[in-house]
């Protein structure tokens, strides 16, 4: 069976990394109310979290 | 709200992850029972937060967020009373009756605890509910993506609903399952980011504080009468109304969650699925509500220039401006997000809306291909046929949805009438099955002529009170602070009447054998206990750790 800590370890390893990058070109984009350049906080906490999934499923399979 | 390359670059990103996943899974579907029910295979912490996710429609995000301005904190009930004791009392007393019958669906079950009609009424009702809940929950998406972003409405739908369907009938429950959890997820990234920066921005808990009413960050403290709290209901009727009969009657006997703790590995697996689930439930309040509570403190706010930094969005209704909650929760995003996050949040937005739909759409064709097809239709066919019959009720399925979401562009009332008459059936129905499994005396013909009753005497208290101007089509007996206070009532009211007509019924029909019913019945089924595992993994003491956090946030809330 398909282990899905695997397409969604990728999935927010991808979609983390689109949002730091917009958080890296673009520093000083925001939105009306926010202050802080929340791409780059939003992006590598999704890597982070991806990772996790990525890293745990690769635990499982080496047992 | 305009989205940059780069938001359109992760809606396509995931629309890729959620057909992949079915397309990928498409291998294992050999039988009827992978399709519709996943073999019973799963581990357990994908069917819990699936549990959950299969619940968290758009609607409910949008409708959260919406409650949360207009109510404040009070909205955390539909959690914290509304769901919370119900998934617990789901998980630990009926999972072993539903898991340990071997029925393949609820349904299935009230035909093997009562009899043939008590089946072939709540399959049929329940066909007909998730058809038209999908495709209310379509039109909603529809309209607001129209609304917000300037998309066209039919492709809106179409797409959306496409989708659905390509990963349904790909991997079936498998692969709703699956994608339930990565859209939950996917939720928790797009919108806790706004719970932070709304709250962070409004100035922290303590900061909202200081500029609601206070009715409006307590949840208990207002409750003693229905005129001073901003819901207009008062104590019991919350309690017997809300945290009773409305959340048991959804959490213990609506499939479409059942179907998800059922698609467990085990049977502990099966029951420790709601009480896992439960621990992430009752944080959403704090993604799903508190933006909206937020929303009203940043309405009274004014930055540089004296302007408001926020809006309450409006719309035109006869004539008049009004409020219109149901565009906090996106206005909210305009106002948060930069491109990159947007793109997050909208497909978060997205997610939850996929992830309510599939569900209805995967309890819909296990029901009807084993409780109404399978039963009425074609009775000694090979399994190979009912899991054609199965993606083909799929198919039938979306566009059912399609047909209803396009039914409430033309006719909006109806759809509310169809959500009262929901209600209705739904408000006897946890009767029924408290009764069936905690009561062997209980009696075929006493379920059918309670369910009936029940629902009866539901839409008499609807036709004979009035709650804002709603209901009293037959005359005004009462009349209700609100229409919360009224629905509550009204599903007392159906329970009660079910309870007493069914008991009566019962005593007066012969029961059947002990025999018949070993496994059904609480008394004449064996409960294992799970001696001798790790405590975490035993349902009681799960229980036990949510239900001490749950009061914990209620008093901290108070």
């Amino acid at each position: 069976m398909l282990d899905l800590r695997v397409p969604s370890g990728w999935f927010f390893v991808i979609l983390g990394a689109i949002v730091l990058a917009v958080g890296l070109v673009q520093p000083d984009l925001r939105a009306p109310l926010t202050e802080v350049n929340v791409n780059l906080y939003s992006g590598v906490s999704m890597l982070v979290f991806g990772g996790f999934l990525l890293l745990m499923a690769r635990r499982a399979l080496r047992k | 709200m305009k989205l940059a390359a780069v938001d359109y670059v992760i809606l396509a990103v995931y629309f890729a992850f959620v057909i992949g996943i079915g397309w990928v899974l498409r291998k294992k579907m050999s039988t009827s029972g992978d399709f519709l029910l996943s073999g019973r295979s799963l581990p357990v912490w994908i069917t819990s937060l699936a549990f959950i996710a299969a619940n968290l429609g758009a609607q409910e995000l949008i409708g959260m967020a919406a409650s949360g301005a207009k109510y404040g904190i009070m909205t955390a009930h539909f959690y914290w009373v509304g769901a919370i004791p119900a998934i617990l009392f789901m998980g630990l007393f009926m999972m072993p009756f539903y898991y340990g019958s071997k029925a393949r669906s609820v349904p299935e079950y009230l035909k093997m605890r009562f009899d043939e009609k008590t089946r072939g009424f709540n399959a049929l009702t329940f066909a007909v509910m998730t058809v038209f809940s999908s495709g209310i929950s379509m039109y909603a998406l529809g309209l607001l993506l129209h609304l917000v972003l300037g998309w066209d409405f039919n492709m809106c739908v179409l797409a959306s609903a496409g989708i659905v369907l390509a990963y349904t009938y790909l991997g079936g429950l498998t692969s709703a399952i699956y994608n339930e959890v990565l859209q939950f997820f996917l939720i928790v990234a797009g919108f806790a980011p706004l719970a932070i920066l709304a709250c962070y921005r409004a100035g922290g808990w303590e900061g909202i504080k200081s500029r609601l009413p206070a009715n409006m960050t307590h949840s208990w403290h207002y409750m003693g009468h229905a005129s001073e709290n901003p819901m207009g209901v008062e104590l019991f009727g919350m309690m017997a109304g809300l945290g009773f009969v409305l959340s048991f009657g959804y959490w213990c006997t609506n499939f479409l969650v059942v179907q998800r703790a059922m698609a467990a590995e085990n049977m502990s697996a099966a029951r420790r699925t709601p009480l896992i689930g439960a621990i992430p439930k009752m944080f959403l309040p704090f993604i799903v509500i508190l933006p909206g509570i937020a929303a009203i403190a940043l309405a009274q706010m004014t930055g540089a220039g004296g302007a408001h930094l926020y809006e309450l969005p409006t719309k035109l209704v006869h004539g008049s401006v009004v409020k219109d909650y149901d565009q906090v929760l996106t206005t909210l995003m305009a106002r948060f997000y930069p491109a990159g996050l947007l793109g997050v949040g909208l497909t978060g937005l997205m997610a939850s809306f996929m992830s309510g739909m599939a569900g209805n759409v995967t309890a819909f064709n296990t029901v009807f291909t084993y409780d109404i097809y399978q039963s009425y239709i074609k009775k000694d066919a090979p399994d190979s046929h009912y899991l054609m019959v199965g993606k083909m009720t799929t198919i039938v399925g979306v566009l059912l949805s399609i047909g209803a979401a396009y039914v409430a562009t033309l006719y909006n009332n109806i759809m509310d009438l169809l959500q009262l008459v929901f209600g209705f059936v739904n408000a006897p129905l946890f009767g029924t099955f408290l009764l069936g499994m905690f009561w062997k005396r209980t009696t075929g013909h006493g379920a059918f002529s309670g369910l009936v009753s029940g629902t009866g005497a539901a839409f008499a208290t609807w036709a004979l009170t009035v709650g804002e101007g709603k209901g009293g089509i037959l005359g005004n007996l009462h009349t209700f602070p609100s229409t919360m206070a009224q629905n509550f009532w009204v599903a007392i009211m159906g329970f009660v009447v079910c309870v007493v007509v069914t008991t009566i019924v019962s005593l007066a029909t012969t029961p059947r054998t002990d025999q018949e019913m070993e496994g059904l019945v609480y008394g004449l089924t064996k409960i294992r206990h799970d001696e001798g595992v790790v405590w975490y993994q035993r349902p009681a003491a799960l229980a036990v750790v949510v239900l001490v956090l749950v009061i914990l946030l209620n008093i901290w809330f108070a």
